[in-house]
C-alpha cells in the first residue's frame, strides 16, 4: 500500500506555468512571419489557387488536433488510467480551440467554388460539352449531386460543428464542475462522464467521417473508399496524442506537471504512440493493397494520380515519414523513457502528418495530378499550414492558461504522487 | 555434480515495495553484486536498485523479426517469379504489394518466438530447484505480499554473522539463512 512518507503533495499553485505565455507569444510571431511568407507567395504565384489548397490542409490540421483532442478526451474517460489524468487539461485545451478551425471552415466553404470541382460545375452536360470535365466526372457529379451541393456541404458541415461544440462545452464545463465538488462525488463523476464519452466516441467517428467525406475526399467526385473516414479518425488520434505528449513534457519543465509525470506514465505515453503509429499504417496499406488488388478502373485512378508523375517520390517519403521513422525509434524503450528524444519523435511524427495531408490534398487537382512539379504556389504548402498551425498554438496556449493544469477530484491523483514502485 | 552444501544466502523479508528498494539500493552503493530482489508482481524499480544490466533478448527479437521479414519475402519472390510464376490479372509475377501481408506476419512471429524463448534460452528457466524456496517465508509470501532480498554467499563481502546484522540494519521483518 502508499505509504505517506515518500509520497510527493501536489504544489499549492496548479496554474500553468509563466512560459506557457511565451510559448504563445513566440507562436504568434511565427504565425505572423508565416502569413507573409505566403501572402508573398500568392503574388508570385499570381492566383490564390494554391493559398486555398494549403489553407484546407491547414484546415485539416487544426481540425485533427481540436477534434483529435475532444476524442482523447472523450477516449480516457472511458478506459480511465493515469494517462489520462495527465493529459486531461491539454485534452481540454485543445477541444476548445473549435471556434478557431470553425473560422478556418469559413474560408473554405467561402471560396468553396475554387477548390471543389463539384461546386464549380452547374450544368453538367455543358460543362462536358466545353471539355471541361470527362465523361466519368459528369456521371459523377451528376449522380451525386444530392449529396454534393453547397447547401449540403454547408449544412452537413454546421451540423457537425454543432455537435462537436456540444461534447466539447459539456465535458469542459463538467470537468471544471467536478473540481469544485469533494471527494466523496468522485464515483458519480467517473461514471458520468463516461456515459457521456462513450456514446460521444461513436457520434464523433460518425461526423468526422462526415467531415472529412466533403472537405477532403470529395475533392475528386469521382473516387470513393469505405475506410477513408477511419483513416482520418487514427491519423487525427497520431497527431493529436503526439501534440499532447509534446504539450505535457514540455509543461513537465515546472510545477504542478513536473510533480505528476513520472517516468512510467510517459512511458505509457510512448506506447500509445506505438500503438497508432501501427494502426495508422495497417489502414492506409489496407487501403491500397484492396485497391490495388482490384485493379477497377473506378477506384485505381485515385492511386495512379498520387503515384505516377513524380507522386511516388512523395509516397515513398510519406511511407519513410510516417510510418518507418516513428516505428523504428519507438520500438526503443530507453527513447520512450528520455523526455527530450520522445518529443523530437512526436515533432516529427506532426511534420509527417504535413506530408501525408500534401499528397492525400494536391493531387485531386488536375494541374498536379499525375505531374508533381515546381511551382511558386507549392510553396504555400508550407508556409499557410505553418502559419495556421502556429496560430492554432497560440489559441491553444490561451485556453491552457485558463485552467489549473491538474484535476485534483480524480483518485489517481493520489496514485501518480506516489513513487513509481509503489503499484505495479 | 555433486549436490552443493552450505549456505546460499541470508534473505530478508520486508513488507512493501519500497522498503525493499531503498534496502537492495543501500546493499549496491555497499559494493554488493551477487544479491537479488523477489517480488510477487513485477517492480521495475527493483532492478535498478541492484544494477539491471542489458540483456541480448531486445537483440535476438530483433534479428528474428528480420530474419522472418526476409525468410517470407524471399519465399513469395521464389515461388511467384522463379518456381510457379502465375499470371494473375496481368500483373508483374514480383508484385511486391502482395507479399507484404505474410512477410509482416512472419516478422511478428518470428520476432515473438525470439523473445520468448531467447527469454527461456538467457534466463535460465524453466528451473526446476532454486534453494531460496527452502525458507518457509519465501513459499508463503513471494508471491502474495511479500518482498525479499537475498544477500548471496557468492559475494565476496559475505559472512553469516556480519551481514546478518547489515541485513538487521534495514528493519526487515526476518532475516533467516538458506541453505542450498
Amino acid at each position: 500500500m502508499a505509504h505517506d512518507s515518500h509520497a510527493k503533495t501536489l504544489p499549492a499553485d496548479l496554474a500553468a506555468p509563466s512560459f506557457v505565455g511565451a510559448w504563445q507569444g513566440r507562436a504568434l510571431m511565427a504565425g505572423a512571419v508565416f502569413s507573409v511568407i505566403a501572402a508573398v507567395l500568392a503574388v508570385a504565384e499570381g492566383s490564390l489557387e494554391h493559398l486555398l489548397r494549403a489553407w484546407l490542409l491547414g484546415l485539416m490540421m487544426a481540425f485533427g488536433f481540436a477534434i483529435g483532442g475532444l476524442a482523447l478526451l472523450m477516449l480516457q474517460y472511458c478506459t480511465g488510467g493515469k494517462w489520462g489524468l495527465l493529459l486531461r487539461r491539454p485534452l481540454e485545451a485543445m477541444s476548445r480551440t473549435l471556434p478557431l478551425v470553425f473560422v478556418y471552415w469559413l474560408v473554405v466553404a467561402l471560396f468553396m467554388k475554387r477548390l471543389y470541382l463539384w461546386a464549380q460545375i452547374g450544368d453538367v452536360s455543358a460543362a462536358l460539352k466545353a471539355g471541361l470535365i470527362d465523361e466519368i466526372q459528369a456521371h459523377c457529379i451528376a449522380y451525386k449531386r444530392p449529396m454534393l451541393n453547397p447547401a449540403a456541404f454547408v449544412g452537413v458541415s454546421l451540423l457537425c460543428f454543432a455537435i462537436w461544440w456540444y461534447y466539447t462545452w459539456r465535458l469542459n464545463r463538467l470537468g471544471a464542475l467536478r473540481d469544485t465538488q469533494s471527494a466523496d462525488s468522485t464515483p458519480f463523476w467517473i461514471k458520468k462522464l463516461e456515459n457521456i464519452s462513450g456514446p460521444g466516441i461513436i457520434i464523433y467517428a460518425l461526423t468526422m467521417t462526415a467531415a472529412v467525406i466533403y472537405w477532403v475526399m470529395s475533392l475528386d467526385p469521382t473516387w470513393y473508399s469505405s475506410v477513408y473516414g477511419l483513416l482520418f479518425l487514427v491519423s487525427q488520434a497520431y497527431a493529436a496524442l503526439a501534440f499532447a505528449v509534446i504539450a505535457v513534457v514540455s509543461l513537465a519543465k515546472a510545477d504542478p506537471i513536473k510533480t505528476v509525470l513520472r517516468q512510467t506514465e510517459q512511458h505509457d505515453l510512448g506506447k500509445f504512440l506505438f500503438a497508432f503509429v501501427m494502426l495508422n499504417i495497417y489502414l492506409a496499406f489496407g487501403q491500397f493493397l484492396i485497391i490495388w488488388s482490384g485493379n477497377l478502373p473506378e477506384e485505381i485512378n485515385w492511386y495512379l494520380d498520387r503515384i505516377r508523375g513524380g507522386w511516388g517520390v512523395v509516397i515513398t517519403l510519406d511511407f519513410i515519414f510516417h510510418w518507418l521513422i516513428p516505428f523504428t525509434l519507438l520500438l526503443s524503450r530507453d527513447l520512450k523513457r528520455n523526455r527530450k528524444r520522445l518529443v523530437r519523435v512526436c515533432q516529427w511524427m506532426i511534420f509527417a502528418r504535413f506530408v501525408d495531408l500534401f499528397w492525400l490534398i494536391e493531387p485531386n487537382f488536375k494541374d498536379a495530378a499525375r505531374n508533381l512539379h515546381f511551382s511558386w504556389g507549392i510553396l504555400e504548402y508550407a508556409a499557410v499550414p505553418a502559419a495556421m498551425t502556429a496560430f492554432w498554438v497560440a489559441y491553444f496556449c490561451m485556453q491552457l492558461k485558463t485552467r489549473p493544469l491538474v484535476q485534483t477530484n480524480d483518485p489517481h491523483v493520489a496514485e501518480i504522487l506516489e513513487p513509481e514502485h509503489a503499484h505495479a | 555434480m555433486p549436490p552443493r552444501e552450505g549456505t546460499y544466502g541470508l534473505l530478508a523479508e520486508f513488507d512493501t515495495p519500497g522498503d525493499l528498494i531503498r534496502a537492495a539500493r543501500q546493499a549496491r552503493q555497499d559494493g554488493w553484486r551477487r544479491l537479488d530482489c523477489y517480488t510477487p508482481y513485477p517492480v521495475e524499480e527493483a532492478a535498478e536498485a541492484i544494477g539491471f544490466h542489458r540483456n541480448k533478448v531486445p537483440l535476438l527479437t530483433l534479428m528474428g523479426g528480420l530474419l522472418g521479414l526476409g525468410a517470407m519475402f524471399l519465399l513469395e519472390t521464389w515461388i511467384s517469379v522463379w518456381a510457379f510464376p502465375l499470371n494473375i490479372a496481368g500483373r508483374p509475377t514480383y508484385s511486391w504489394p502482395a507479399f507484404v501481408v505474410p512477410a509482416y506476419e512472419w516478422t511478428i512471429l518470428w520476432a515473438g518466438l525470439s523473445a520468448a524463448f531467447g527469454m527461456l534460452a538467457l534466463n535460465g528457466l524453466p528451473s526446476l530447484y532454486h534453494p531460496v524456496f527452502n525458507a518457509p517465508n519465501f513459499r508463503n509470501g513471494a508471491t502474495t505480499d511479500k518482498f525479499f532480498l537475498c544477500l548471496e554467499a557468492l559475494d565476496p563481502k559475505f559472512d553469516p554473522a556480519s551481514t546478518r546484522s547489515y541485513l538487521e540494519t534495514f528493519a526487515p521483518v526476518s532475516v533467516v539463512e538458506v541453505e542450498y
